[in-house]
């Protein structure tokens, strides 16, 4: 599907990325991750070939990106993290330009505006020019545009940001069902939120990519996996939570008082101790949660071993 | 070149919706007829031609054309809609041309508005339509290579007012030369003199404003255009490294 070898690109006298290699299936949803924004969105760049790699190769579906753009471009479909605009062009006029560009015709082009636009609910704002359009509309309006054309390869840079947690969900169902139909390369600097999404995840720190691994193992790797955070109305004996078997650590949130997370030793399992625990002490718990690893700590981490 | 119509469309729909557009047209054209009744009397000069209101042309052109350039790139100066368009299937080529095409038809619109003035010159007296054909033809050729010459700068720099600057001075400096020339005419040798001069388009433009409408004339005029558009492409493709 889509092939990246040895990939190198340099700006001035900055490398963004360095000898990246990844190779990606269909129907397969990655996530890219990692704390500098300039080298995801400068990859996304070279993908869509937007920019011409320094050296090293991309082969989408079989085509360079280099020797042949334009039937690679076809295959992408790319939405950008710079905020779309126009001072006068509406939301239908743009999609119709694009879907012209992409080389649709008559009633195809129709059908392809009124699939795209169904897609993303964008019916309220047809008719508003661009420039007037909230972030979180403006991203809609981006997706809507990359997915027109039905790419075998759709990029998406920082897609939530700017929407609501009501709209977070839409935008979930929207990128499985898209899953089903192309491979979906999502960058986002919060990673807790893809969690759900993401069957592989990248990490990029410093321009080279310190974990390709199945996102499950990534959360693994995290202090917190399998970690109960529960909170109490009375004050809880934390030293019988402590000497409990696989226990490694409790830490107590300060500005939540009654509130503690209990950390378990790697290829432990502490939820059923600490259920029985509460069962026999008859403690009043008010929240009982078991975390599935904390993404973001792991990015960072991963980064700060890279930089040393 | 399969994309260039869309663009070209595109480009034209942009020109007609805004207001500005038909502002410039209109001053054009008032100052254009306006100075050819004015500065020199054309019912005087038995009137078979209309040389009077096409020799302003090169000076008014430094009014019209930065501002159709400018409008020409606006879309490009929001930085989402710019990476936006170097990520889709279409050539930097196919871009330019159907940009450059889509402003050489406004021009030609403001030149053919003109056309009221052909049936004046034939109703009053009797008008030599060859000699103001010709001169049709290199108003629109003057106005072809001074738009090519806005796009390469639009290429080079994205701030509006900057590129608005610019295409005045490089056309003042090209419109400029003559003088120039005329002062420099007993200090330096006259071979340097007439290659410069021949390279000044109000030069070759006044040329076939008289009426001597010669193929090397015409050459000079689409190799410029063809030169300023080439540029613009290389420069376009350079920066999308």
């Amino acid at each position: 599907m889509i092939e990246i070898s040895n990939l190198t690109k340099h700006m001035g006298n900055n490398t963004i990325v360095s000898d990246f290699s990844f190779s990606a299936g269909q129907q397969e949803c990655l996530g890219l991750f990692g704390q500098d924004h300039t080298a995801k969105t400068v990859l996304f760049d070279v993908i869509a070939g937007s920019t011409q790699p320094s050296s090293g190769h991309i082969n989408i579906q079989g085509f360079d990106t280099q020797t042949h753009p334009l039937e690679a471009r076809q295959l992408v479909g790319y939405q950008l993290s710079n905020d779309l605009g126009h001072p006068t062009m509406s939301v239908k006029a743009f999609l119709d330009f694009i879907a012209a560009i992409r080389g649709f015709r008559g009633t195809e082009k129709r059908d392809r505006l009124e699939q795209s636009i169904a897609r993303l609910e964008l019916f309220p704002v047809l008719d508003a020019p661009l420039d007037l359009l909230s972030i979180a509309w403006k991203r809609k309006v981006a997706i809507a545009q990359a997915i027109l054309h039905g790419p075998a390869l759709l990029l998406l840079d920082e897609p939530t940001e700017g929407l609501a947690q009501d709209q977070k969900h839409a935008f979930k169902a929207l990128i499985q069902s898209l899953t089903q139909e192309m491979a979906v390369i999502i960058a986002s600097r919060h990673c807790e939120e893809l969690s759900e999404l993401c069957t592989r995840a990248l990490v990029i720190a410093n321009g080279r990519l310190v974990a390709d691994t199945p996102l499950p193992d990534l959360q693994r790797d995290s202090r917190h996996f399998q970690a109960v955070t529960l909170t109490a109305e009375t004050p809880l004996d934390l030293l019988a939570l402590a000497v409990l078997p696989g226990v490694a650590g409790i830490e107590e949130h300060r500005n939540a008082p009654g509130t503690v997370t209990v950390l378990a030793m790697p290829g432990h399992t502490i939820y059923p101790h600490i259920n029985t625990l509460i069962a026999s002490r008859r403690w009043k718990i008010n929240s009982l949660n078991l975390e599935p690893g904390r993404l973001n700590d792991v990015v960072h981490h991963l980064t700060k071993e890279a930089s040393h | 070149m399969r994309l260039l119509p869309i663009i070209l469309r595109r480009q034209l729909t942009s020109y007609a919706r805004s207001p500005s557009t038909y502002l410039n047209i209109a001053i054009f054209l008032i100052l254009s007829v306006t100075l050819g009744l004015y500065v020199s009397p054309w019912r005087e000069q038995n009137g078979s031609d209309l040389q009077v209101f096409f020799r302003f042309h090169p000076s008014l052109y430094l009014l019209l054309i930065p501002a159709l350039t400018t409008q020409l790139w606006s879309d490009e100066t929001n930085a989402g809609f710019f990476s936006l368009m170097k990520t889709l299937p279409i050539t930097t080529l196919e871009w330019i041309v159907g940009k450059f095409l889509a402003a050489w038809l406004v021009a030609s619109t403001a030149l053919f508005l003109m056309f009221p003035l052909v049936i004046i010159a034939n109703y009053l007296g009797n008008a030599d339509n060859g000699v103001i054909a010709s001169q049709f033809l290199a108003s629109w050729l003057l106005a072809g290579s001074y738009l090519s010459a806005g796009c390469f700068i639009c290429a080079l720099v994205h701030h509006r007012t900057v590129i608005f600057v610019l295409t005045l001075g490089l056309l003042l400096t090209t419109s400029g030369l003559s003088y120039v020339l005329d002062s420099l005419e007993h200090q330096t040798p006259i071979w340097l003199i007439d290659s410069l001069a021949s390279l000044s388009p109000t030069w070759r433009f006044s040329s076939i404003d008289d009426g001597k409408l010669t193929l090397r004339d015409i050459l000079y005029f689409i190799s410029m255009i063809l030169a300023f558009l080439t540029a613009t492409t290389v420069t376009l493709n350079y920066k999308h490294r």
